[in-house]
């Protein structure tokens, strides 16, 4: 099945570079048709027009990027209409929220996808992180000029953008849980030496959760994280094309023995572009034999869309059984007992709670030990960690590589450690941050009437 | 024919996409349907149905569909209830099952739905239009319908439905009485008889003895100390106990317990609880009064009280548990014995004199001036010199008593 539309005028001149055909194949009858259809569509122009099957494994990647990027998608489709729908003021934000909530249509379901979606980011793209650390995929192979390290330090970034976008949207409905929220976190940020007050201030537009802060975190959260995470998406695509693909594709070139490739007598597409002419009987890598690639339409990109529509239709099915909750108005003279960080920042309020000491009448706040030293150094090690990784070339895009395998049980160790501190913040932290097992009751929280 | 590359791929990962497509599909049926399956559309059709058989087909044609709302910007309300509630305002639904059942016409002549919405009578979630999330029986909303469920639960004297009237009261708080709200006007009487001014201020007035209670309606539920309350643990179950027995609750406590029925209890709790700050734009509040002020006699007596020979006891605040009947005091709680034979009295019953029992206090009294009256050397010597005073005023008195009617008080002796 070729595309469809008017055949190209042979009368007139194709512009150049400017492909004639209007639409692509997704069967396409020959490689040239195939590598066609990549060159000529707007949206597949990133891809190159063979795949590596050893890249396209399941195993390998686990397309967790793929999946955090379909995330990503959901959150700015599903982002669009509640732009429409929310007001960033004080005293209309959590009724225009109710109103989503309960009568605009499909409104509880499109906020669910939001919410779901934001949270499901954050935890696929750590777990994008892990395996591209487990893997060595940010070591650079068999390639001149690649720099793999510099698209770990842009992916650092995006995680960082991922939990920062979530932070602000925490606050926009305007609730209790918004509010003790980011009063947790931007304490935390205060008890910085010197800068924190005026960190805080910073962030919240004046000394007191109100309005300025609202329309900060507003602004940040539909305007300026999103344009950046953009900018840094792009910039990570397009390296991952000048690095040569995914690192696993180096670690076939390196591993694979050469063997004879017959002549082949036409254009081919390779990785590296478009060659003309016959090529001569060489003596190729595993990479270039034939059977090592396919057409990356329609296997790629077939491979693509299960993953995104999967990811779609998983997040869709979710949001009709999981409601978004809202708590009751924000009200600075009440706090919520116990008042929680969001869970992936728990780990961190439970180190904060751990490391405050009371000696007789005095308390040593861990807020600077566990919220800013803390994740600190783990983010600027995770940052430079590529440099100061020295194991072989042959350990890129292979999970746990023997030769790396003391820092990868460290970052398993370390994963773990945050996993665990998560969990018991989530699950085991009740009133006044004492320790409750998950099946035991909480203290009877009592209402007005 | 050009070349050509085999995959293994589409084998294997066009069934997968098939059931993701599959997924799709029943994902947008359940999202859908989770959207229109809303409890809603069936009162909507019942109420039709009723209207179409008493009223018939015409009438039953202008019953509208989907969510109807009041919108109230005044009181920053949208109240939805209307979408189920359909009959709030059709004539002959009378006795008909809520949610089809007409409002009863009296307080709406006063209160029209369309100025004042529903819930800033009735409490519940007006934005919902979900059963339990409407009549705020989920969490996360902090003022459930105050209806006559809510009333049964706590086995409320009386009228079951009274709890309602906490919300009259956010606007007719000044209100000496308000037509219609028995429960609080009970406890308003309870305010002024029992004197709660004494130790409470309360619309900006009063002493200081106890907490402020002009606002302490919104004083949060966590707030109070559940420690030794029984059953609900709610800040209105909680006022109920209180107001039994003080002490009961807070052990510390000097408030003394009033003795006060279950009935009357319930009262001050739904009244202290509808003191609240509430915004409430001035044109609702029309001819209800906007301050809370004495009436001409009480003026009166309260200056005499500050004023007169018995003003230092006032002042100190004595007055608060003891009357000094001779110097013209009367004590609003009246838990201690009168002052003005304290003299004689505190021999009679320690065995001391007042100085020896002023400077070391046994009892109640040990625990008050310790805490809510401290008084310095030269406060002590003046208290005594009070008491005597006052003893004296009291022996002439009753010296002036015996002279005027000499046959009455001989005939007790």
């Amino acid at each position: 099945m070729t595309g469809r539309g008017a055949p190209p005028d042979p009368a007139k001149p194709a512009a150049p570079g400017v492909h004639p055909k209007p639409l692509w194949s997704v069967r396409p009858a020959s490689d040239r048709e195939a590598g066609d259809a990549i060159v000529s569509n707007f949206l597949l122009h990133w891809f190159p027009a063979k795949a590596l099957k050893a890249s396209l494994d399941w195993n390998y990647s686990m397309w967790l990027g793929t999946v955090s990027a379909a995330l990503l998608l959901l959150l700015v489709l599903s982002g669009m209409p509640l732009l429409f729908l929310y007001i960033p003021s004080v005293e209309r934000a959590y009724a225009s929220v109710k109103d989503i909530e309960y009568v605009v249509t499909f409104g509880s379901w499109m906020r669910s996808v939001h919410r779901i979606a934001a949270h499901l980011m954050v935890a696929v793209v750590f777990l994008h992180l892990a395996r591209v650390f487990l893997t060595g995929a940010y070591k650079n192979g068999t390639g001149r000029g690649q720099r793999r390290e510099w698209n770990w330090v842009i992916g650092v970034g995006m995680l960082l953008l991922t939990l920062f976008l979530s932070f602000t949207g925490y606050l926009l409905p305007w609730d209790q849980l918004a509010y003790w929220a980011v009063t947790v976190g931007t304490n935390i940020a205060s008890s910085i030496p010197f800068a924190g007050p005026k960190i805080r201030e910073l962030l919240l537009g004046g000394r007191a959760i109100d309005q300025p802060t609202l329309i900060r975190f507003y602004v940040l959260h539909v305007i300026a994280l999103p344009g950046l995470l953009g900018v840094l998406f792009v910039y990570h695509m397009w390296r991952i094309r000048k690095d040569g693909g995914l690192a696993r594709a180096d670690r076939e070139a390196l591993s694979g023995e050469r063997r004879e490739v017959p002549p082949v007598k036409t254009k081919t597409y390779t990785l590296l572009g478009i060659a003309s002419g016959t090529s001569p009987a060489i003596r190729a890598t595993t990479l270039e034999a034939p059977d090592a690639t396919v057409n990356s339409v329609p296997d790629l990109t077939r491979r693509a869309a299960i993953v995104v529509l999967g990811t779609i239709a998983v997040l869709s099915i979710l949001s009709v059984f999981i409601r978004s909750p809202l708590e009751e108005p924000a009200n600075p003279l009440v706090t919520p007992n116990p008042a929680k960080a969001p869970w992936y920042f728990l780990w961190l309020q439970e180190i904060v709670t751990d490391t405050t000491v009371h000696i007789g009448s005095f308390t040593i706040n861990g807020a600077f030990l566990g919220g800013v030293i803390l994740p600190g150094l783990l983010v600027l090690l995770l940052t430079v960690w590529p440099w100061i990784d020295r194991s072989p070339a042959a350990a890129a895009g292979a999970w746990f590589a023997t030769s790396r395998r003391t820092q990868n049980l460290v970052f398993i160790a370390l994963a773990l450690a945050v996993v665990l501190l998560t969990l018991v913040g989530l699950l085991c932290r009740g009133p006044y941050w004492n320790f409750y097992w998950p099946w035991e009751q909480w203290p009877e929280i009592p209402a007005r009437i | 024919m050009e070349q050509r590359t085999d995959s293994p791929y589409p084998g294997r990962d066009r069934p997968v996409l098939a059931v993701i497509g599959v997924a799709l599909v029943v994902s947008t049926v359940l999202f859908i349907r989770s959207d229109r399956a809303r409890d809603f559309r069936y009162y909507q059709y019942e109420f039709r149905r009723q209207v179409a058989e008493k009223l018939g087909a015409d009438k039953a044609g202008a019953v509208p569909s989907g969510i109807q709302q009041v919108w109230v910007p005044g009181l920053r309300r949208a109240d939805r209830c209307v979408t189920c509630h359909q009959a709030v305002q059709w004539k002959g639904f009378e006795s008909a099952e809520e949610p089809w059942r007409t409002h009863p016409d009296g307080p709406l002549r006063s209160h029209p739905v369309e100025k004042f919405g529903c819930t800033s009578c009735h409490g519940g979630q007006g934005w919902a239009v979900d059963t339990d999330e409407a009549h705020g029986q989920v969490a996360h909303w902090e003022e459930p319908l105050l209806g006559r469920n809510l009333g049964e639960s706590y086995t409320l004297a009386d009228d079951k439905a009274a709890l309602m009237q906490m919300n009259c009261n956010v606007c007719h708080r000044y209100d000496r009485e308000t037509a219609g709200a028995g429960a609080i006007n009970t406890g308003k009487r309870l305010v002024q008889e029992k004197g709660c001014r004494a130790c409470h201020v309360i619309n900006g007035r009063g002493g200081t003895i106890g907490p402020d209670l002009t606002f302490v309606g919104d004083k949060a539920p966590e707030q109070y100390d559940y420690g030794r309350l029984y059953g609900q643990k709610t800040s209105f179950a909680w006022h109920v106990a209180h107001f039994k027995d003080p002490r009961a609750l807070v052990a510390e406590t000097v408030m003394p317990n009033f003795h006060l029925t279950t009935k009357e209890a319930q009262g001050l709790a739904m009244l202290v609880l509808s003191w609240r700050r509430a915004s409430v734009p001035a044109e609702y509040v029309h001819g209800a009064p906007r301050t809370d002020p004495q009436t001409a006699e009480e003026a009166q007596a309260e200056r005499q009280m500050r004023t007169g020979p018995g003003a230092w006891f006032v002042k100190t605040g004595c007055f608060v548990c003891h009357s000094i009947s001779a110097l013209g005091v009367k004590s609003p709680a009246q838990i201690g014995p009168d002052l003005s034979v304290a003299v004689e009295d505190v021999q009679a019953r320690f065995g001391r004199t007042v100085d020896d029992f002023l400077n070391a206090p046994t009892g109640t009294m040990a625990v008050v001036l310790s805490r809510q009256i401290i008084l310095d050397p030269e406060q002590k010597a003046e208290a005594v010199r009070m008491l005597r005073e006052a003893f004296a005023a009291h022996q002439r008195q009753k010296e002036e008593e015996r002279g005027r009617t000499p046959n009455a008080s001989q005939g007790k002796h």
